[in-house]
């Protein structure tokens, strides 16, 4: 396989504290409205305790992505070197298709450029060989980067409840699920 | 798909319409002549064709930046629908100028196979996976239900005394597979899994969706009673497919609607 980076998300670990939606808000200073990474709580049918669980998603630069197939204009390119999907927004018409398109609702339409716009995985910084500001920031180790080639295949589950199951996109995200909180009787 | 999505609901009715025409328009040149008018049936295609294109334009955020859209024909439909409309629109024009009376059978035929292949790369750009209720050939079928409606109602008004009652069976046809189309299609739906549930469910809460089903249902009864099509009919038509199109995008779920939800 070739390296293909990708977010692991550890809900065991993840405290639903958006500090990673924060780090993504104050590195990139999106519009207001225009979101690139979101933290969902699961539903109380999926996770039904009084601890809450959570995911923190954001595009899953999928091998077969979505986006760049549908969009008429070729903004988006998947990086050969590491599998990260990279929005050129100077290319965008604002067709808005692969806003429609993606099923994760990645692609975000940004009123005032009038352009889509997503998460690029911080690809600047990965050259730099720094960490996303998503996962830098996680104050908990529950949002880390991994190379889904290099990757020791344990835990990790690709579709867990709660996500939608996009076989054909094959997206790279990978997940811890959350343990059931240990009850306490007194 | 969560909003109405205005220049689109006119783009794909008006481009459907101006199909359609041409589709009635093939139908007729090769059952002979009747003593209608190709010519200015020919005009009343070119310009559906280009108001919906020029409709179309206002969904870009840039708008002069659109022949940018042809780029990407190796995999996005939406690429493909562009390039088949310009040849349609194109086609059209040229039809207008040149065409006489009786309709040319080049002119024709070329008109419904490029109409054809714009309704389906329009289906197709409709039916991306993030609308599990529309990410099959639905999109096609509505769209192309909506072009045989229309189409049949609008060349009644071209074709000579010989050709109405074709069209007329056409028309009624093709309303009865519309209805049917759209009552059973979100009824599947109730039964699928959760985002083609809530779709379903929106469908059938919405009164974009029930004015579009009254409006099928009321031009059946009325051309079950006149058995031609009266003049106006095909503006009623044109009425329900515009409220019907606004519902097909307002009231189709994204996947992402329920992130962290079972699906
Ligand atoms: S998650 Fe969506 S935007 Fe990201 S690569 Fe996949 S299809 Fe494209
Ligand atoms: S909105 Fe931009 S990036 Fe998205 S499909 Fe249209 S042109 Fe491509």
């Amino acid at each position: 396989m070739k390296k293909q980076y990708a977010c692991l998300v550890d809900s065991e670990r993840c405290i639903g504290c958006f500090t990673c939606a924060m780090a993504c808000r104050n590195y990139y200073h999106q519009e207001e409205g225009v979101v690139w990474r979101e933290v969902y709580p699961l539903d109380e049918e999926i996770y039904p305790h009084r601890e809450r669980a959570f995911f923190s998603l954001s595009c899953n630069h999928c091998e077969d992505p979505a986006c760049l197939n549908v969009c008429p204009v070729q903004a988006y390119t998947k990086r050969e070197k590491d599998g990260v999907v990279v929005h050129d927004q100077e290319k965008c018409i604002g067709c808005g298709n692969c806003i429609r398109s993606c099923p994760y609702g990645a692609p975000r339409y940004n009123p005032v450029e009038k352009r889509a716009e997503k998460c690029s995985l911080c690809h600047e910084r990965l050259d730099a060989d720094l960490q996303p500001a998503c996962t830098q920031a996680c104050p908990t180790g529950a949002l880390s980067l991994v190379d889904l080639a290099a990757m020791e295949q344990t835990s990790q589950v690709q579709y867990p409840a709660g996500y939608p199951k996009m076989t054909q996109l094959n997206p790279s995200t990978r997940f811890i699920l959350p343990k059931v909180p240990k009850m306490v009787r007194r | 798909m969560q909003s109405i999505e205005f220049p689109l609901v006119l783009f794909t009715v008006l481009s459907q319409a101006a199909i359609g025409i041409a589709l009635m328009g093939a139908v007729r040149v090769a059952a002979g002549p009747d003593g209608g008018d190709a010519k200015r049936q020919w005009r009343m295609v070119a310009g559906l064709m280009v108001l919906g294109l020029i409709g179309s334009l206002f969904h870009l955020g840039h708008p002069l930046d659109a022949p940018d859209a042809l780029k990407h024909l190796s995999t996005a439909w939406l690429s493909r629908e562009v390039l088949f409309a310009g040849l349609f629109v194109g086609l059209a024009i040229l039809a207008a100028l040149i065409a006489d009376k009786n309709g040319s059978a080049i002119l024709s035929g070329a008109g419904a196979l490029l109409g054809l292949a714009v309704i389906l790369s329009t289906g197709m750009t409709y039916a991306p996976p993030a609308f599990p209720a529309v990410n099959n050939a639905l999109p096609t079928v509505f769209f192309l239900v909506s072009a045989v409606t229309l189409g049949a109602g609008f060349a009644s008004w071209f074709a000579g005394p010989g050709r109405q009652p074709l069209l007329a069976r056409i028309f009624t046809s093709a309303l009865i597979v519309g209805l049917v189309v759209n009552l059973v299609a979100p009824c599947v739906w109730l039964s699928g899994g959760e985002v083609m549930r809530m779709t379903g469910l929106a469908w059938f809460g919405s009164s974009l969706y029930w004015a579009h089903i009254a409006v099928m249902a009321a031009s059946l009864a009325v051309i079950w009673k006149t058995r031609t099509i009266p003049m106006w009919l095909p503006i009623l038509v044109l009425f329900g497919e515009l409220v019907g199109r606004a519902g097909f995008f307002a009231d189709t779920i994204h996947t992402a609607a329920n992130m962290g939800g079972l699906y």
